[in-house]
């Protein structure tokens, strides 16, 4: 027990230590996110002291952009369920490297959200008054204290999901299912809910007929589940793009599609070899020992040097290789640029995905420090397999591994495409409703759309939010987009036009005109803006901070196993995963 | 490698250096001048929120004593604040008393000395300017609230051709803001009126989005009152002082009605347009208009929230 915890802590520290490790171009990026984070924090200190007179809001308009961001977050919080449904239910393997980053994002975004709520308090001093328990919760009375409940506990559910699967990667074992398979599946039901709740917050004001509609639930899915993954799409290859090209300890593979040279001593195993496999591996103790026998026959060990590598990328290959001492990182080659996919360490193995499948190696693999080698054919890791124990710890660790992939892309492109075709599609709904019977209701669409009495202050808004979906949606349609620069191009504007049509487009107008019949127009202040600009910057800042922390995770150079060593690991592992490192060193040797 | 791959400052096998020392505290001091800087607004800072007020427990949940004090507590803060000493009183609903208003549309003239009268009782924000009561000056014909002008000034009024509707609380039955308030920092009392506990709310504004008779009202900002306009006669529920952040609204007069006076907004009507008591009691005066007046309305009946508010015509 006290062991767990003293391992538990020392993984916190190290986490915490290395959000704070990284290059130049890193702590530029964190500088500049904390300059907007403190430029926001001091647009909210003047709030506090001069109130809420100081945003654009009225009694008339009386939520304004906070409100508005908010509705926008909760929806890309929701979103990263569309990463868990596909690897949970459908068994994606390819989304499946994917999921702790949509997570991720959900934690970041729920974060945001909460922070949005707060600044659009009168009293955050009371904030307690809302805590179940000490407070008065108007449960379920209050759609508000609905939303409370279901913002904290998928933040809860998000960070226990994430925390468990990551710690248990840093410890090198397999993560328990019923600690964290439940949660997967309660968070799946309760994205739905978070965003289904909070669009009930407009929904049940039957004094505001531009809300009060049963469509608006629907349509806030839809466009969540265009504009979230949308956004995982850019954030991916963001990811994709900073992790590539890091020295890993200055070793630099050399051009793929050359063969390897043999590298290192040879010599054919022997029992030993096995029984030391074994230590590591406890899996192994479950072997019988006429298959022992067997795979002796064409067992090889190698002793290699740093820097040598034992595979390369794109050639052809059908051997596995299991780790006996020292470290080995693997490295996958995309456009010119290198990105360890994993560490490997004593016990586990590489290159069991061109053995089983007779594909072409689809990384390099390069020695870190003097390491030992067990190599052993194809036919031999299949006889393997077939004991169950072996099956599946080999299986369970071909998933672990930083792999950020096209396909991958194409399937969240699948997933943005049609949901954008719902969104259009509901949107189409819900303007034939109000103005085909133009009741007295439809005031409040007559003045979002084409203005009302002379005032049009959201005109130009609603007609480019509408004029980017429908970009977006056409280029999502066509096969253009399945290149990731008009894919891209896609994205930018899906998530731009939602963020007006939901959040300006869906708050401001329910208060226009007022009950009462009168028009007062909102704009957001300056003050009001930079405080936005602010919980975006912090948003950020925590999503980029808690990406520091899982990449070296779920490369495995940062793990147990790694822990106590000396400088060399210092560089290798905490040395920039974000930020893009010195190409020189990378390629000069 | 640039230096920032050096091990840093907190790695275990070597010492702190004297230069990542250097160079964290650095870093260090002037994070922490930064954040300061960004908090300077703070320092303008006047209202504080003391522990007392900060701990003070929910209206339904205090006993007699703590809300004595808490009473005490609102007496000293508003001579401090106006020089003033005012009667603040917690005015319980009556027994066996429900009320209601009812408003005679044919003989309202305009004139707006209901929403004056009313700032004046319950010490609205002058600056900037609180009023519960909107009149909506409407063509003949039509009650379409959308051609409603809520800026009219004409010379005098009434003006041909148009009649006019003070919109204030309808006190509903089925209250949309009370049902929303997440904090119950609003409710409906035991004699039809809705309240809001001014040291309750959280200022979220859910109940102002909520109401379907724009008759909520928040403090964007500090309200501010002159000192001779000060009305000394407070009732807790309802016109003590209020504070920056939190919602207010018409509360029919709590401190007057709840002592047998008629609202602020009635005694100085003009031309007996607004009419005001106890449903409850068959001899009252709105018991006998609503027995006998043939035409009423209820605003947004549709919505269902049944107004206690009820417009009718000499016919």
């Amino acid at each position: 027990m006290m062991r767990a915890c003293k391992n538990y802590l020392t993984f916190l520290w190290r986490c915490t230590r290395i959000a704070f490790v990284g290059d130049w171009r890193y702590y530029a990026w964190l500088g500049l996110l904390s300059l907007f984070c403190l430029v926001g924090l001091n647009a909210y200190a003047k709030q506090i002291v001069h109130g809420l007179v100081v945003t654009g809001m009225s009694d008339q308009v009386s939520w304004g952009v906070y409100i508005a961001n908010f509705t926008f977050l909760v929806g890309v919080a929701a979103a990263a369920v569309m990463l868990v449904i596909p690897v949970y239910i459908y068994g994606n393997e390819e989304l499946h490297d994917l999921v702790i980053f949509g997570e991720l994002l959900a934690v970041a975004a729920i974060i945001m959200c909460l922070a949005f709520v707060m600044v659009d308090l009168g009293r955050p001093d009371r904030f307690w008054h809302l805590i179940p328990g000490i407070g008065q919760f108007n449960f379920p009375g209050s759609m508000l204290s609905w939303d409370v409940i279901v913002l904290n506990g998928y933040l809860l559910m998000n960070v226990h999901i994430c925390g468990y699967l990551l710690y248990c990667r840093y410890d090198g074992r397999r993560p328990a299912k019923w600690f964290y398979i439940p949660f997967v599946f309660l968070a799946i039901v309760w994205a739905v809910s978070i965003h289904t709740v909070t669009a009930f917050l407009y929904v049940g004001l039957g004094g505001r007929p531009f809300w009060n509609s049963a469509i608006v639930g629907p349509r806030f899915l839809a466009s969540a589940f265009t504009a979230g993954p949308a956004l995982i799409i850019l954030a991916m290859q963001v990811v994709r793009w900073i992790t590539a090209d890091s020295p890993g300890g200055g070793v630099a593979p050399p051009p793929s599609g050359t063969p390897a040279p043999e590298a290192g001593a040879r010599r054919p195993a022997t029992l030993e070899d096995l029984e030391l496999l074994a230590s590591h591996l406890p899996q192994f103790a479950s072997v019988p020992a006429e298959i022992r026998q067997s795979i002796l026959m064409d067992a090889v060990v190698l002793d290699v040097a740093p820097g040598d590598a034992l595979l390369r990328q794109g050639e052809a290959g059908n051997e596995v290789f299991f780790v006996l001492e020292g470290r080995v990182v693997v490295k996958r080659e995309e456009k010119g640029r290198f990105r360890i996919t994993r560490s490997v360490g004593p016990g586990e193995q590489f290159g069991e995905t061109s053995a089983l499948t007779k594909t072409p190696r689809a990384a390099t693999a390069i020695a870190e420090e003097p390491a030992c080698l067990l190599r052993l054919p194809a036919d031999s890791l299949s006889k393997l397999m077939q004991i169950p124990q072996m099956n599946k710890i080999i299986t369970w660790r071909m998933t672990e591994r930083l792999m950020i992939t096209d396909r991958a892309l194409m399937i969240l492109r699948s997933i943005v495409q049609v949901s954008m075709l719902i969104n259009v599609f509901l949107l189409v709904n819900e303007i034939f409703k109000e103005f085909y019977s133009p009741t007295a209701h439809v005031a409040s669409s007559q003045y979002l759309y084409f203005g009302l009495h002379g005032y049009h202050a959201l005109v130009p808004w609603i007609w480019v939010a509408i004029a980017f979906n429908l970009v977006a949606m056409f280029l999502l349609v066509l096969p253009l987009s399945r290149s990731l620069k008009y894919l891209n191009v896609a994205c930018v504007l899906a998530i731009v036009g939602i963020w007006i049509e939901k959040g300006m487009g869906l708050v401001v107008p329910g208060f226009i005109p007022t009950p009462l019949g009168e028009i007062v127009e909102y704009s957001p202040s300056l003050n009001e803006t930079l405080v936005c600009l602010g919980i975006w910057a912090f948003g950020i800042l925590c999503y980029t901070v808690l990406l520091r922390m899982a990449i070296p995770i779920l490369q495995g150079t940062l793990s147990k196993a790694t822990e106590g060593h000396g400088d060399f690991y210092h560089r290798s592992t905490e040395t920039p995963t974000l930020g893009i490192p010195d190409v020189k060193t990378a390629h000069s040797r | 490698m640039s230096d920032i791959h050096k091990p840093c400052a907190c790695s275990p096998d070597k010492g702190v250096s004297r230069r990542s020392f250097l160079r964290t505290s650095t870093v260090l001091a002037s994070g922490v001048a930064a954040l300061a800087a960004s908090l300077a607004p703070l320092r303008e800072l006047t209202d504080y929120t003391s522990i007392e007020q900060f701990m003070q427990k929910y209206y339904k949940e205090m006993t007699p004593q703590e809300m004595e004090k808490v009473l005490e507590r609102i007496t000293r803060e508003v001579e401090q604040h106006y020089k003033i000493r005012p009667h603040v009183k917690d005015y319980k609903p009556m027994d066996g008393v429900e009320f209601v208003y009812c408003l005679n549309l044919t003989r309202c003239i305009g004139c707006r000395k209901c929403v004056h009268a009313c700032v004046a009782e319950n010490n609205q924000s002058q600056n900037p300017e609180i009023q519960y009561i909107r009149v909506l000056k409407l063509p003949h014909g039509s009650l379409d609230m959308e051609k409603g002008d809520h800026n009219y000034a004409p010379s005098s009024v009434p003006e041909k051709g148009f009649f006019y509707m003070p919109v204030q609380c309808q006190q509903c039955k089925n209250p949309p803001c009370v049902k929303v308030c997440p904090v119950k920092a609003t409710w409906q009392e035991s004699d039809g009126i809705t309240v809001v506990d001014y040291d309750w709310c959280i200022g979220c504004r859910y109940c102002e989005a909520a109401c379907p008779y724009f008759a909520r009202r928040f403090n964007f900002t500090k309200p501010s009152i002159p000192k001779e306009r000060l009305n000394p006669n407070m009732s807790y529920l309802g016109n003590r002082p209020r504070k920056q952040g939190v919602m207010e609204k018409c509360h029919f007069c709590i401190q007057r009605t709840r002592a047998g006076k008629y609202p602020a907004c009635l005694e100085v009507c003009p031309t007996g347009a607004r009419k005001f008591g106890n449903i409850l009691d068959p001899e009252s005066e709105v018991s006998y208009i609503l027995r006998t007046k043939r035409v009423f309305i209820q605003l947004k009946e549709e919505l269902g929230t049944s107004p206690r508010f009820f417009y009718y015509f000499d016919v």
